[in-house]
């Protein structure tokens, strides 16, 4: 029997210690695909490759080092994808961190990532498409990014609309992609803001004259005019707009946000004129990331794309953590609202941030990631919002009209869908 | 296991859908020699013209006629074609560098309208893509990479084949004559100028069906598929297999595509953690040293051209060698 005692527990502890072992030796493979061979890649590599740091000093995912392994996509989908099916297949990650071209984060989720079932998420894809996609189901869930799309933008400008009481507006949009998208997005916010939308018109560059354009844009007699235009053809429009007799309710996307456009076209109309923009957080963890960002490699984070590559880094490791070390990548992505609970405790971006949110996370409790874009939250479509301002054209230069905070930002937008 | 070889079936299924193009290209650079700088707007004609007739119905969007896939396919080689019937009537008269600008500026157009038309093509954002042919059917995914793999597999090598039997034809000796003196063929009574536009047609056609099984692969398709690097690494495989040489086509559009990803796997691999950063552009520098030390080494590629018994035994007969007054 007591032969039996011994035996029992000599086999227990040598269990403990090899579990002890496989803690300290264990390892979970993270992959990283971003395009590094291109000059504004690099230091979003960086910044993911330095967060994988900060997570192994803070003790590692569920106890594992991260072991992060980076491949270039050149830019190219055709490189990325197959860099993505290597890691998927052979290292047999189960979270992807990327990529940066929308044209290469989707068929690496169409073709990689979402039939595996492994989770992925993108610093700095900005296509709408991602969100279609993610509507239709196609994405299942595996799916987040941190950049914040023009919705945004759209989403305070009716806003601004409502609370200015405008009932009836009408859209010029710049006839590229980015104005084909936030023209598109505009009038869907305008729409569910209960403010009719009398007509979208495209403006495409250089024409000589917009007569055309302009004339049938008052013909709809709106009460405000919406503009998501560069200040260049912004001019000409707006001086047509103005001889012709348009209103002088403008609202502005924020590439008018310049000198040029406020002094041809003359302050005396600008009184009315209301700007949106996005706006980096005002918040303590905002201005931390720059800090530490700075301490670290010595110069400002004014790349593209950098602390929403911080963030994005963070987020989904702590999310893994809380999943475990054997989690799939289904696993990891539905820890990730545990991640960004923004009832949740809040914890900083640094190592002993990491350390505390790994530490409540492990108890089953939820936190609230303070990172570089500020209190990240997704929606179901894996999306983020951004705080933003409205500003107005000022004698001395541009005002700052008022500062929108993530949380109405995101009302609003839920609202909408 | 079933990871390595679901990864080997992946790069297999996209390297074979290279070969395809580079076929494409061989048909014209290698035995007509036209400088097409521009396959990257046959391919991305196919591409699309699957896309659009084969894709799923979206609000506010041309297209998504949920055409079945090979109907789809065979819409988007028809585009393709006719896109090549067009320029090439405009442009064949060109020779030489000439050829290559106007097709270069072709394929830059092409990309512009891509990015620019948007209730055609999506625009910036792209199209996305059909379910994949009998993917539900076979579920597994695995099983399903396996299959499309067969799938690509059965379409270059009946490329292969056809264009084999072509190139050995009459038909294809008149492409030489051309390729080498276009003078001396016209004098045999060849019309060069519908011999050169009927082969830039026919490759373009076997480029755009590469393109209709790239989307189907990817499920999506946007104007990054269009950059100009898609047209540099055709170029780069063709030469590097040796150009005229079908055999040769096929090989370097795999051994291209595998050291251009094989290069990133093994830095990913092998470099120290403080060199990841720079893997990218030592990846660069790899894959231009192996095309230079080619070009240097073998120019006229792995498998150069070689002329088939029949023709040199017909060729001497009447007294002239295949290589003509050069």
């Amino acid at each position: 029997m007591t032969r039996k005692i011994m035996s029992f527990s000599a086999a227990a502890a040598l269990a403990v210690m090899a579990n002890a072992a496989a803690a300290q030796d264990c390892s979970v493979k993270v992959g990283i695909v971003l395009p590094t061979s291109i000059d504004w890649g690099k230091p979003i590599a960086e910044t993911a490759l330095w967060v994988a740091d900060m997570v192994n000093e803070a003790g590692g995912v569920d106890g594992c080092k991260v072991e992060s392994i980076l491949r270039d996509d050149q830019n190219d989908a055709k490189v990325g994808v197959d860099a993505a099916k290597a890691l998927v297949d052979l290292d047999k990650v189960q979270l992807l961190i990327g990529a940066v071209g929308s044209g290469v984060t989707i068929p690496i989720l169409t073709s990689v990532t979402v039939p595996a079932g492994v989770m992925q998420i993108s610093c700095c894809s900005s296509s709408t498409r991602l969100t279609d996609l993610a509507a239709e189901g196609a994405l299942k869930g595996l799916w987040f990014r941190t950049f914040a799309t023009s919705q945004v933008q759209a989403s305070v400008a009716a806003m601004v609309a409502k609370e200015a009481g405008y009932k009836k507006v009408t859209i010029l949009y710049k006839n590229d992609d980015w104005g084909q998208d936030l023209g598109k997005l505009a009038a869907d916010a305008f729409a569910s803001a209960g403010i009719e939308v009398a007509t979208s018109i495209a403006i495409t560059d250089a024409q000589p004259s917009y007569r055309a354009e302009v004339t049938e844009a008052i013909g709809t007699a709106p009460e405000a005019v919406y503009l998501a235009l560069y200040p260049k053809e912004g001019i000409s429009v707006v001086r047509e707009w103005l001889s012709l007799g348009g209103t002088t309710k403008m609202i502005g996307a924020n590439s008018l946000k310049s000198d040029e456009f406020r002094d041809a076209v003359g302050m005396q109309y600008l009184a009315e004129f209301i700007g949106t923009d996005t706006s980096s957080p005002r918040t303590d963890s905002a201005t931390g990331f720059v800090a530490a960002y700075e301490a670290k490699f010595g110069t400002a984070p004014t790349g593209p794309g950098l602390p929403n590559s911080f963030d994005a880094t963070a987020i989904s490791l702590l999310a893994y953590h809380a999943a475990g070390r054997d989690a799939t990548g289904a696993e990891i992505a539905a820890k990730v609202p545990m991640v960004t609970d923004p009832t949740g405790t809040p914890v900083t971006a640094d190592v002993a941030g990491i350390k505390q949110a790994m530490a409540l996370l492990s108890e089953g409790k939820s936190v609230s990631w303070q990172g570089g874009t500020g209190a990240v939250a997704f929606d179901q479509f894996g999306d983020v919002s951004a705080p933003a301002v409205s500003w107005g054209f000022g004698e001395a230069g541009i005002d700052e009209k008022r500062y929108f905070t993530l949380e109405e930002v995101g009302a609003f937008i839920t609202s909408m869908q | 296991m079933i990871g390595l070889i679901s990864y080997l079936a992946f790069f297999a299924t996209m390297a074979g859908i290279l070969a395809i193009v580079v076929l494409g290209l061989n048909l014209q650079w290698g035995y007509t020699g036209l400088f097409n700088g521009g396959v990257v707007a046959f391919f991305g004609a196919g591409a699309y013209g699957t896309m659009i007739l084969g894709g799923r119905p979206e609000p506010g969007q041309f297209g998504g006629f949920e055409w079945p896939f090979l109907f789809a396919l065979a819409g988007g080689v028809l585009l393709a074609g006719a896109i090549a019937w067009i320029v090439g009537i405009l442009t064949l008269r060109l020779r030489h560098d000439y050829l290559a600008i106007a097709t270069f500026g072709v394929a830059v157009a092409f990309e512009s309208i891509a990015r620019n038309a948007e209730w055609l093509t999506g625009g910036a954002k792209g199209l996305r893509g059909f379910p994949r042919p009998l993917e539900a059917a076979i579920g597994n995914t695995f099983v399903y990479g396996l299959c499309f793999l067969a799938m690509v597999m059965a379409v270059l090598a009946a490329v292969y084949w056809a264009l084999q039997r072509l190139v050995q034809s009459p038909y294809g000796r008149a492409l030489r004559a051309i390729r080498e003196d276009e003078v001396a063929a016209r004098s045999l009574g060849k019309n060069p100028t519908r011999l050169r536009l009927q082969s830039f047609v026919i490759g373009s056609m076997i480029m755009g069906v590469a393109g209709g099984l790239y989307v189907a692969f990817y499920a999506f398709v946007s104007p990054q598929d269009l950059a100009p690097i898609l047209t540099f690494q055709v170029w780069a495989m063709l030469i590097v297999g040796g150009a005229g040489n079908n055999r040769g086509a096929v090989l370097g559009a795999f051994l291209i595509w595998g050291a251009w990803t094989g290069s990133g796997f093994a830095l990913s691999k092998f470099a120290p953690a403080a060199m990841q950063l720079y893997t990218g552009p030592i990846q660069y520098i790899l894959i231009g040293t192996v095309i230079v030390v080619m070009l240097l080494w073998r120019p006229q590629g792995l498998l150069p051209e070689r002329i088939t018994q029949r023709f040199t035994k017909t060729a001497s007969k009447v007294g002239t060698t295949s290589k003509g007054a050069f």
